[in-house]
């Protein structure tokens, strides 16, 4: 029982440590000048994290994702619950955004450069479109699968509209909803890179992308390792608030309906 | 007393007049495109400002980094940006399809006889030893439709290879030519500093043809601005050039610090550049960053002979005053 705990606990560096064992045989087998070993790769991670030039294009990804995905949040969950409680506002957003969700975000950037020219406001507003449509689906079928028998009480009991949605919506919801969030923080980590692929003025694109243009490919696969990085260490510290969050929703907190 | 307070509110006005004319000619800013690699000028006025009299004091740069020329095209043509780095090729499709106006005002880097031309390379044992041979090979170029296209269509067209239908063409970044090259990808690739010196010194690969064999001083890549930019904002963009010029002069002048300064930039290793920048393996680089408007002309000509283009003239993106070099 205890080994079993122990190999669930270890899994995730298990998988990691696999996928590096299978990437550094590859490399060694193929003797590929533009597929580093996973050693070498490794190796280059100290000489990015430890330039301080490089930590500040870092976080200047990080803050326009910030901002991307705090705003996306901030607009997707309300019009999400809305389009999941009215069907005149569900049909009125539904065909934009089914034309807006299959387009790459990142072929948008093009335009929204020459509309919003080439600074922080459009890479932004790609992360934001990036983030926007999942969050929007979670709420909106979160809101829907709310049962009308809950919004019939609410309503008895004197609730407007505007809390019944705030009150009895949002919270049957948001199980759902933090799972669309989840899905977004990952899309704004990876909208914050392509956003940064055609222009940019500082992030970490620039140590991806000109490391590319240099051939130097140790470092370009240096910096992907610090991307998935961030990408493992944000779901998981996001994972842990959700968990905090809809924690009443998991199976253990059912209440039992009978004793049978 | 009226007259002394008077006085005070005529100096105090004249002051701030004064001084917002100076702040607002320190505000002044140009909004700038550029690329890797092959900036050395601009590269010195990011890296090295306070080399530059004038710059950050009454006139600012907002750099933006683009991934190639084309790009750069489309956003001066949508005034996104005021100047920026710009291939003949690239320049004149903003022209042709962007209905962009602008003025070449400085050069960065050309073929200069004797010097780095980009070229074609084949292994070793390949058995193809002449232009010709090339049919129905597959053959890679950095970008299709990019600069380098139009002298080498007319190169395979002077030995009889028609570049649509005899050769299979295909993209493969400067970066991963060589690789494309000795996995057997492709049969023959172009090859570009510092890539080409990283296969030179390798071995086992050697050159087919290069572009200078169309044309001598093949112009890679220059510095344009939007014309009426430039129009509304001489002494603005006169400043600039001036700054261009110097970047250049100190570029030449000092290797040891330009090859600090491009590592910086580039975040390469300084001993991978010091295999060929500023070197005789290098491409050529104007003094005075003046721009060889006859060479373009021949360019454009070429463009316009391999039907990549209609026939142009270079006159239009030359300003009577404001180009390199500038005192």
């Amino acid at each position: 029982m205890r080994s079993r705990v122990l190999f669930a606990r270890l899994a995730p560096l298990l998988a990691c440590v696999g996928l590096l064992a299978v990437w550094q045989v590859a490399a060694l087998t193929l003797n590929n000048d533009s597929f580093p070993t996973a050693l070498d790769s490794i190796r280059a991670i100290p000489s990015i994290l430890g330039d301080k030039e490089a930590l500040i294009n870092i976080l200047a990804s990080l803050r326009r994702m910030a901002i991307g995905f705090g705003t996306a949040v901030l607009v997707s969950i309300p019009l999400g619950l809305l389009m999941g409680r009215s069907r005149s506002v569900a049909s009125f957003f539904n065909p934009l955004l089914m034309v807006i969700y299959p387009v790459p975000k990142a072929a948008l950037m093009p335009i929204i450069m020459l509309w919003l020219g080439v600074g922080d406001l459009s890479k932004t507003l790609v992360i934001f479109l990036g983030v926007s449509l999942p969050v929007i689906y979670h709420s909106f079928e979160g809101a829907k699968a709310v049962e009308e028998k809950m919004l019939w009480s609410g309503a008895a009991m004197g609730l407007s509209a505007v809390e019944r949605l705030v009150r009895i919506v949002l919270p049957a919801a948001l199980p759902e909803i933090l799972t669309g969030c989840r899905t977004g923080l990952v899309l704004a980590l990876i909208t914050m890179i392509t956003s940064e692929m055609i222009a940019r003025q500082s992030g970490a694109g620039n140590i991806l992308f000109n490391a590319l243009d240099m051939g130097q490919y140790d470092t370009v696969f240096a910096m992907i390792i610090i991307i998935g990085g961030m990408g493992i260490f944000l779901d998981a510290a996001f994972e842990r608030m959700r968990e905090r969050l809809v924690r009443w929703s998991e199976p253990q907190f059912d209440i039992p309906l009978s004793f049978s | 007393m009226r007259t002394i307070s008077k006085w005070c509110l005529v100096a105090g006005t004249a002051f701030f007049l004064i001084a917002g004319a100076r702040v607002s000619e320190a505000q002044q800013t140009i909004r700038v495109g550029w690329t890797i690699p092959a900036e050395e000028s601009k590269y010195w006025m990011m890296r090295r400002p306070a080399e530059f009299p004038d710059l950050g004091k009454t006139y600012n740069i907002e750099w933006t980094q683009f991934q190639g020329t084309a790009p750069m095209t489309q956003a001066l043509a949508a005034g996104a940006l005021d100047c920026a780095t710009q291939a003949p090729l690239s320049l004149a499709n903003g022209v042709v399809g962007g209905n962009l106006k602008a003025y070449i005002v400085a050069q960065h880097v050309y073929e200069k006889p004797g010097g780095f031309s980009v070229y074609w390379a084949v292994m070793d044992n390949s058995p193809i030893k002449t232009i010709a041979d090339l049919k129905g090979k597959t053959v890679g170029i950095s970008v299709i439709g990019g600069g380098t296209q139009g002298p080498f269509n007319m190169l395979l067209k002077q030995n009889g290879v028609d570049p649509a239908k005899d050769i299979k063409l295909v993209e493969v970044g400067f970066a991963v030519s060589e690789d494309a090259l000795r996995q057997g990808r492709v049969d023959a690739v172009n090859m570009n500093q510092p890539f080409a010196a990283r296969a030179e010194a390798k071995g086992g690969t050697r050159k087919l043809f290069s572009l200078s064999q169309a044309m001598p001083n093949i112009v890679h890549i220059l510095e344009a601005c939007r014309a009426d930019f430039v129009d509304k904002n001489p002494d603005l963009v006169r400043a600039y050039v001036r700054d261009i010029t110097l970047g250049m002069k100190k570029a030449l002048a000092n290797r040891e610090e330009t090859l600090k300064v491009v590592s910086e930039v580039l975040k390469a290793p300084i001993p991978v550049l010091d295999t060929y920048l500023l070197k005789d393996n290098d491409f050529g680089r104007d003094p005075g960053a003046a721009p060889n408007f006859p060479a373009i002309q021949k360019m454009l000509d070429i463009y316009a002979e391999t039907g990549m283009l209609p026939k142009m003239d270079v006159a239009q993106f030359k300003h009577p005053t404001i180009v390199a070099p500038l005192q």
